[in-house]
């Protein structure tokens, strides 16, 4: 199984995460928002300007920049 | 135990969990935590809510999408903006009739003195801001549907790249643009940004985008000093605005409210349709707080002012010779070097601290003549070349909000420093900004 960062899944791909990264409240507010490892996640767009991303994860959507979702590995599902 | 071998046995507890369980506490907490939710869901829950998302999605498909997702939030944008302001047109209009003629009622009214404290002072200045309440209302109305129906989080999500270059948030767009309106809705919408530094520096720059009560100026001196391209040079004062917003908050983030900006992580909602019991109940909540603001502070300062224009005893009201004209006087040199240092213009400007329009109901006074006419009356009398007027417009456009706006800001930080400060460095970034055009363009045109 392949392992990627959570920024280089295409629109549509899905994964479970390995791993979360960073430090501090960053790293708390990702736990708290569910991303743990385990989860799936969807990867379902790109912003129009490239940035943020949003993915699907426990059946909702959320948003993140890039710099916050460089710091999660996911298994390529 | 002392408190050191306390701390030491935490850090060798700390050690040897980690050790064990592979991960630090956080971490485990919340993966143990999801665990049990995921196991509880699994035996108790029989469908999975899919449904609505899936319309979401759809919804979301061109919402968001790559091509349309821009122009849809400027769209969306421009709609509001008609929304707001054409429907208040008509209110605005009947609210400034009904001022007027109370105010003319009540100037009958004797003593003389008694009289003009009542139509000049609180009835005027009562008016000038009430008159505000129609597109305040119908914005926090437009601003609540827009929230309660989902798109606000999409509206962020779009500009967020933008934005974040900058040093502000995502969330930090829609204020400014609202600001255009009217700066006092545009600070208060700065609420739905949480990061505390994101949220400050996005109020304290609202006040550069340019309120709809700055146009009447733009528009009259425009008018009357550049007839070939009116157009051209009122526009040119929005975009002014937004450059040095957009520079300022840069500095601001860069000095004194340095800091990580606030992060991103936040849920998209599905999109819901909005009830119109909670529309009105998010309108009534913000509303209620400007109506409250212009019984107190806004009040205090209108009969200030009406003092300073009346006394001494016996001078016409806000002539020279009556004190605010003496303050004018006073602090005109100021002003000299942004080319406008003579008493009318400093003293239509302390007026504008009221409301930005009364600049120029101001300079009518002073004048005595007709609004028609006041753009020719003022570049024969003042002496002003359209650069000075250029500098003048500038300077109107920057300098300290008006009163209401500035009893807002101290409500949203609640703070006066903060209120006291976004006046002061406004005025500064003014005079710097109007004294450059006048210096530097006297270079070139003589």
């Amino acid at each position: 199984m392949a392992v990627k960062l959570l920024t280089e899944l295409k629109p549509g791909e899905k994964g479970r995460i390995v791993k979360i990264g960073g430090t501090g409240s960053i790293h708390q507010r990702l736990l708290d928002m569910g991303l743990v490892s385990g989860s799936e996640v969807e990867m379902q767009r790109v912003a129009p300007l490239g940035d943020p991303i949003e993915i699907r994860v426990k059946g909702y959507n959320l948003s993140l920049r890039k710099e916050e979702a460089a710091s999660i590995q996911v298994e390529v599902t | 135990m002392s408190r050191e071998e306390i701390l030491q046995t935490k850090d060798k507890i700390i050690t040897h969990l980690r050790g064990i369980l592979g991960d630090d506490a956080e971490t485990i907490i919340a993966e143990r935590r999801y665990g049990f939710i995921s196991g509880l869901l699994k035996d108790v829950l029989k469908k999975p809510p899919i449904e609505r998302l899936t319309l979401s999605d759809n919804i979301d498909k061109v919402v968001v999408n790559r091509w349309l997702g821009i122009p849809l939030f400027l769209a969306l944008l421009y709609g509001v903006f008609q929304f707001v302001f054409t429907l208040s047109g008509p209110f605005m209009d009947w609210i400034d009739q009904f001022f007027g003629w109370l105010g003319g009622y009540a100037s009958g009214v004797s003593p003389d003195w008694l009289g003009s404290l009542l139509a000049d002072g609180i009835i005027g200045g009562l008016g000038s801001v009430l008159i505000f309440i129609p597109p305040i209302f119908l914005l926090f109305i437009a601003i609540a549907v827009l929230e309660d129906c989902g798109y606000m989080a999409r509206g962020a999500f779009v500009m967020d790249r933008i934005m974040h270059k900058v040093g502000l948030h995502g969330r930090s767009f829609i204020p400014m643009i609202l600001g255009f309106g009217c700066n006092i809705p545009g600070i208060m919408a700065c609420r739905t940004i949480e990061n505390p530094k994101d949220r400050l520096t996005t109020i304290l720059i609202n006040p550069f985008m340019s309120c709809g009560a700055r146009l009447p100026i733009f528009v009259l001196l425009a008018a009357a000093f550049f007839t070939a391209n009116q157009g051209l040079v009122v526009f040119s004062m929005y975009i002014i605005g937004i450059i040095v917003a957009i520079f300022m908050a840069l500095v601001l983030r860069k000095s004194i409210l340095k800091g990580p900006s606030g992060h991103f992580v936040m849920e998209l909602p599905p999109y819901r349709l909005p009830t119109v019991t909670g529309v009105l109940v998010h309108m009534w909540e913000r509303g209620s707080l400007f109506l409250r603001k212009a019984g107190t502070i806004i009040f205090g300062v209108v009969v200030l002012v009406w003092l300073l224009s009346s006394l001494p005893w016996g001078v016409e009201y806000a002539s020279a010779e009556s004190w605010i004209g003496q303050i004018g006087s006073f602090i005109a040199p100021v002003f000299a070097p942004c080319g406008f240092g003579q008493w009318q213009a400093a003293v239509s400007l302390l007026f504008g601290f009221l409301a930005k329009e009364v600049v120029v109901g101001t300079m009518g006074a002073i004048f005595a003549v007709e609004e028609g006419i006041l753009g020719g009356a003022i570049a024969a009398q003042l002496g002003w070349t359209p650069l000075i007027a250029f500098a003048f417009m500038v300077f109107c456009l920057l300098y300290a909000p008006c009163v209401a706006a500035i009893g807002v800001i101290r409500g949203e930080t609640n703070s006066w420093k903060w209120a006291g400060f976004a006046a002061l460095y406004t005025t500064v970034v003014a005079w710097i900004a109007a004294t450059l055009i006048f210096q530097v363009g006297r270079l070139f045109v003589g």
